[in-house]
C-alpha cells in the first residue's frame, strides 16, 4: 500500500509542480503586485502596498472606457457570428454530401493556425490597395473599402478574421453534437412534417442545446482574451479603435511596464470572466433543473 | 621547357585570383579571405569589391591577441539581413569576426518592442546585450538607470578603429553625449527634410498649368508648409505620371505606431516655436524656442494654438494624398513616393539614398530635395497670437528619428570588445559605405557626409557610388542645409519617460487624422496624459533634466 501510495506521488509530482510553478506562483504573484505600485525601470515606484489604488484607477482611467467599446464589439460579433455560422455549417454537413470529409478537414484548417499568421494573412487579404478583398469590391463597381484606415472597418476586418479562425471550432463540436442524436428522432418526426426547419426547431436544436452552451461560454472567455490578431492586422489602429481590453493590459504590463496597474487590469478580466461564464453556467443548470 | 612553360602559365592564372585574397601576408586577420568570405551578405561584385576597399582603406588594427575566442552579442532594430540599421551590422560581422577573432551574435529586436525587451532586460539582471545599435530618445531612461556606460576614455585610445567624434555634424552630437560625456559612437543621423519630383516641378508644361489653376507661379522647391499644401493639392488626383490613373500629392506614413508623430513634429516646429530675439536665435527662454513642456513647471504646451494649427494643417495635408497613408508605415510611404505614385514627401535621408537603388526605386534621377519647409504662419506663446508673415517665414530645422547609434551596456563583460565594434562601423571609410548604400538605412551624419562649405564630401564621391549626379547634388546640399542653416531647431526630447510621452501623442494623433477626435481635442488628450506621466515620473526630477536637456536657465 505504501509503495502504491509512493508511486502515486511520483507519478503526481510533476503534474502538481508544474501547476505551482506555472499557473498557481503566476497568479498568486501576480495578485500580490496588482496591490502595489510596480513599474519596471523606474526608481519613484520600486513596489509599495498601495491597497486597492490600481483597482479605483481602472474606473477613472478614460483608455479603458475606450478600449471597452471594441472589446464588447468584438465579444458580442463573434461569439454570435461563430455560434450561429458553425452551428449553420454543421446542421449542412450534417447531411450526405459528396466528398464530406474532405470538406471537413479544410474547413477546420483555420484552427490550427496561430492567429498571429492570421492577422498577417489579414493584412495581405485586407491590404486597401493591393489586397484581393478590395480588388473584388472593385471588380464588382463597388468603392473600395479602407479596411485598416477607417475605425469601424478595421474593427470589422479584426471581427472576420477571428470569425474565420473560430467557426470551425464551433462547427465540430456542434456537428460532433448533432451526429450523436439518434436517427429514430428524425424518421419518428417525418410522419409528422417534411419541414427541415421545423425539424431543427424542435430536435435538432434542442438536442445540441448543451453543446452550444459549452462551446458559447468557451468562446465568450476566448474572446475576451483577444489580442494576438488586432496586433497583428491593425496595430490597435486607427488611433486606438481596435485596442482590446487585453491589447491595453499588454500595453500598460509589457510596454510601459506598470506592472501593478497591468495586474489589475488582468484581475478584473479574471473575475468578470468568472462570473460571466458563472451566471451562464447557472441560466444552462437553472434551464436544465427546469426541464 | 614545357615545364617552365606551364609553371608561367599556372603562375600567371594563380597571382591574379590570388590578389583577389586579401592580405596574404604574414599577420594580416584577413589573410585568406576573399571578398566572397569577408561579405556573404553582398548582392554583387560591385558591393563586394566596394566594401572590400573601404574594409581596407579602414585600417583596422589587428585585435585577436586581445578579443581571440570572446564573444559580443549585439541588440539591434529587427529588420533583417539586408534591412535598414540591422543590415550593416550583419554586413560587416564576418569582417569583425577575421579581425578580432571573437564572435558576434546579432539579436534582432522589433521596433515596438525594443523598450520593452531593453527595460526588461536590464531590470531583470538578464544582460543579455553588451551593445545596442540604439534610439537616442532612450537616453533619459538609459542614464537615469546606469544602464550604459560613458565611452570617453575609449576615444582615441590606441588599439581601437579610428572614428572622428569632432566630425560629426554639431547638431547631432548632442544626440551622443550626456552632460559632458560621449556615450554613444556615430552611426546613422537623422533629420527628416522635403523630397519631390524634380522633372515633374521642373516641367514647363506643369508649371503653366499650375500658375493657370492656383493663379501664381509654382514654386520650386516649395519653400514653406503653405506652399507645399498648394503644391500637393495640385498634383493629387491628377495623372502625372501618365499610368492612365489618379496620382497622389504628398506621401506620409500615419499609422499608429508607424512613426507618424515625426511628421507630425517636423512639420508643426515652425507653427510652434519661436526662436528667441537678439544675437542667438536658439536661446531658449519661458517662450522662445520651446516646444515641448513650459520649463518653469514643466506643463505641457503641447496643446498651445501654434501645435493645434499645425495638426489641423497636418490633416489638410494627408488630405491631398492616399487615404491608405492613415494605415502605412514607413516602408510604404516611401514605397509610393519612390514607385512614382507621389510628388511630395518629407522624410529622413533614406529616401534619397533608396531613390539611387534600381531595386527598390524608379525615381533615379528625378530626386529633388528641399529643407524642411518653413511656416508662413506661426504662434507667438509670448504675445499669445499668430503672427503672419509670408515674406519671413519662420524656419525651424528638426532632428527627429532614431539616429540610431551604439552604445555600450554598464553590464557588459567585454566592454572593450563592443567598443571596437561599435567604432569599426563608425570609422570613415566604412561609415560612408554605409551611408551611399540606402538599405542600410544609414542616413548622413558626418561632415565626410555632406558637401562644403560645412561638409567635405563631393558629388563624384556619390556617383562613384552609383548614384546620379543631380539626385545627389539636390539631395545631400539639402540635407546640410537642413542640419545647418536653419535659425533653429526643434529640441530633441530625451527625459526619462520620453517613449511614453511620444507613444500617447503618436496614438492621440492618429485619433485626430482620421476624426475621431478634433485637432484640439486630441493635443488636449495628449496634454493630460503627459501631465499624468510627469506625477508619475516625478515633476522636480523631470524639470531639472528638462531644463538642462534645452539649456534654460530660470531667471
Amino acid at each position: 500500500m505504501k509503495s502504491a501510495n509512493r508511486a502515486r506521488l511520483i507519478f503526481l509530482l510533476p503534474g502538481a509542480l508544474w501547476v505551482l510553478c506555472f499557473t498557481l506562483f503566476p497568479l498568486v504573484y501576480s495578485l500580490g503586485l496588482s496591490f502595489t505600485d510596480k513599474r519596471m525601470g523606474r526608481r519613484t515606484r520600486p513596489g509599495e502596498f498601495i491597497g486597492f489604488q490600481n483597482y479605483q484607477d481602472i474606473f477613472q482611467d478614460n483608455r479603458v472606457a475606450e478600449v471597452m467599446e471594441m472589446t464588447i464589439f468584438v465579444i458580442v460579433g463573434s461569439v454570435l457570428l461563430t455560434v450561429v455560422l458553425g452551428t449553420f455549417i454543421a446542421w449542412l454537413f450534417n447531411h450526405e454530401i459528396p466528398g464530406l470529409r474532405a470538406f471537413r478537414s479544410i474547413l477546420t484548417l483555420p484552427i490550427f493556425a496561430a492567429p498571429i499568421a492570421l492577422g498577417q494573412l489579414g493584412m495581405i487579404l485586407f491590404n486597401e490597395q493591393s489586397g484581393p478583398i478590395n480588388h473584388m469590391i472593385r471588380g464588382v463597381g463597388l468603392d473600395p473599402v479602407y479596411w485598416i484606415t477607417d475605425p469601424w472597418s478595421a474593427r470589422f476586418a479584426v471581427l472576420i478574421v477571428d470569425v474565420w479562425q473560430w467557426t470551425p471550432f464551433v462547427f465540430i463540436i456542434v456537428l460532433a453534437a448533432m451526429q450523436s442524436i439518434p436517427d429514430e428522432l428524425y424518421e419518428a418526426a417525418r410522419l409528422d412534417t417534411s419541414s427541415a426547419w421545423t425539424m431543427f426547431r424542435r430536435i435538432t436544436f434542442p438536442m445540441i442545446t448543451p453543446a452550444l452552451g459549452t462551446v458559447t461560454m468557451l468562446r465568450l472567455v476566448e474572446t475576451f482574451k483577444i489580442l494576438d490578431i488586432p496586433y497583428t492586422l491593425t496595430g490597435g489602429g486607427p488611433g486606438v479603435s481596435t485596442q482590446t481590453y487585453s491589447y491595453y493590459i499588454y500595453l500598460e504590463g509589457l510596454r510601459f511596464f506598470d506592472m501593478g496597474y497591468a495586474s489589475a487590469l488582468a484581475y478584473l478580466l479574471v473575475i468578470t470572466a468568472i462570473i460571466i461564464s458563472s451566471i451562464f453556467f447557472w441560466r444552462v443548470r437553472h434551464r436544465y433543473d427546469i426541464e | 621547357m614545357r615545364k617552365l612553360i606551364v609553371l608561367c602559365v599556372l603562375l600567371a592564372l594563380i597571382v591574379p585570383s590570388g590578389s583577389m585574397m586579401v592580405g596574404a601576408q604574414d599577420g594580416n586577420p584577413f589573410e585568406g579571405m576573399s571578398p566572397e568570405d569577408l561579405f556573404p551578405n553582398a548582392i554583387d561584385d560591385v558591393e563586394r569589391e566596394s566594401a572590400m576597399a573601404a574594409l581596407l582603406a579602414a585600417n583596422l588594427p589587428d585585435a585577436r591577441d586581445r578579443f581571440e575566442g570572446e564573444k559580443l552579442t549585439v541588440g539591434v532594430l529587427a529588420s533583417g539581413t539586408r534591412g535598414v540599421i540591422s543590415g550593416g551590422v550583419y554586413f560587416w560581422r564576418e569582417a569583425f569576426q577575421a579581425v578580432t577573432g571573437a564572435e558576434l551574435e546579432i539579436i534582432e529586436i522589433p521596433f515596438e518592442q525594443m523598450l520593452t525587451t531593453l527595460t526588461i532586460d536590464f531590470s531583470t539582471n538578464q544582460n543579455t546585450y553588451d551593445a545596442i545599435i540604439n534610439a537616442s530618445w532612450f537616453y533619459g531612461d538609459y542614464i537615469s538607470n546606469d544602464w550604459i556606460i560613458p565611452i570617453d576614455d575609449y576615444i582615441g585610445a590606441e588599439g581601437f578603429p579610428v572614428w572622428e567624434p569632432e566630425k560629426v555634424a554639431a547638431p547631432l552630437q548632442q544626440l551622443l553625449t550626456w552632460g559632458d560625456n560621449w556615450y554613444g559612437v556615430v552611426n546613422d543621423g537623422d533629420a527628416q527634410m522635403l523630397y519631390y519630383r524634380r522633372d515633374i516641378l521642373e516641367d514647363p508644361e506643369w508649371q503653366a498649368a499650375y500658375e493657370e489653376e492656383v493663379g501664381e507661379p509654382m514654386p520650386v522647391p516649395p519653400r514653406t508648409w503653405q506652399q507645399v499644401l498648394k503644391v500637393s493639392r495640385f498634383f493629387n488626383g491628377k495623372d502625372w505620371n501618365g499610368d492612365g490613373d489618379p496620382d497622389d500629392g504628398i506621401s506620409l506614413h500615419l499609422k499608429v505606431g508607424g512613426q507618424g508623430h515625426f511628421h507630425y513634429m517636423a512639420l508643426s516646429s515652425p507653427f510652434a516655436i519661436t526662436p528667441a530675439e537678439g544675437d542667438d536665435p536658439r536661446a531658449v527662454t519661458k517662450y522662445d524656442n520651446i516646444y515641448w513642456f513650459d520649463p518653469d513647471d514643466m506643463t505641457p504646451v503641447i496643446n498651445s494654438p501654434g501645435h493645434v494649427a499645425a495638426l489641423e494643417f497636418l490633416k489638410e495635408l494627408a488630405a491631398t494624398g492616399s487615404q491608405s497613408q492613415f494605415g502605412w508605415e514607413l516602408g510604404e510611404a516611401w514605397d509610393n513616393f519612390l514607385n512614382d505614385n507621389a510628388v511630395l514627401t518629407f522624410s529622413w535621408g533614406d529616401v534619397g539614398s533608396l531613390a539611387q537603388d534600381p531595386n527598390q526605386s524608379v525615381i533615379q534621377g528625378k530626386l529633388g530635395g528641399a529643407p524642411i519647409p518653413c511656416s508662413e504662419v506661426w504662434y507667438d506663446r509670448e504675445l499669445g497670437e499668430f503672427v503672419e508673415d509670408a515674406e519671413n517665414p519662420n524656419c525651424v530645422g528638426n532632428l527627429v528619428g532614431a539616429s540610431w547609434h551604439g552604445v555600450i551596456s554598464s553590464r557588459s563583460n567585454v566592454p572593450e570588445l563592443a567598443y571596437y565594434f561599435l567604432a569599426m562601423q563608425a570609422n570613415p571609410s566604412i561609415l560612408f559605405w554605409n551611408v551611399v548604400y540606402g538599405w542600410t538605412g544609414v542616413d548622413p551624419s558626418s561632415l565626410p557626409h555632406l558637401f562644403p562649405p560645412a561638409g567635405e564630401a563631393t558629388v563624384e564621391d556619390y556617383v562613384a557610388a552609383g548614384y546620379n549626379a543631380d539626385d545627389v547634388e539636390s539631395y545631400i546640399t539639402a540635407y546640410g542645409q537642413n542640419l545647418f542653416d536653419p535659425p533653429t531647431t526643434l529640441t530633441y526630447l530625451r527625459i526619462p519617460g520620453t517613449p511614453e510621452y511620444w507613444n500617447i501623442l503618436d496614438i492621440r494623433l492618429a485619433e485626430a487624422m482620421i476624426d475621431v477626435l478634433s485637432p484640439q481635442e486630441a493635443l488636449d488628450a495628449v496634454a493630460e496624459e503627459w501631465e499624468e506621466i510627469t506625477d508619475d515620473i516625478g515633476r522636480d526630477y523631470l524639470l531639472d533634466i528638462y531644463r538642462e536637456s534645452i539649456g534654460y536657465s530660470p531667471e
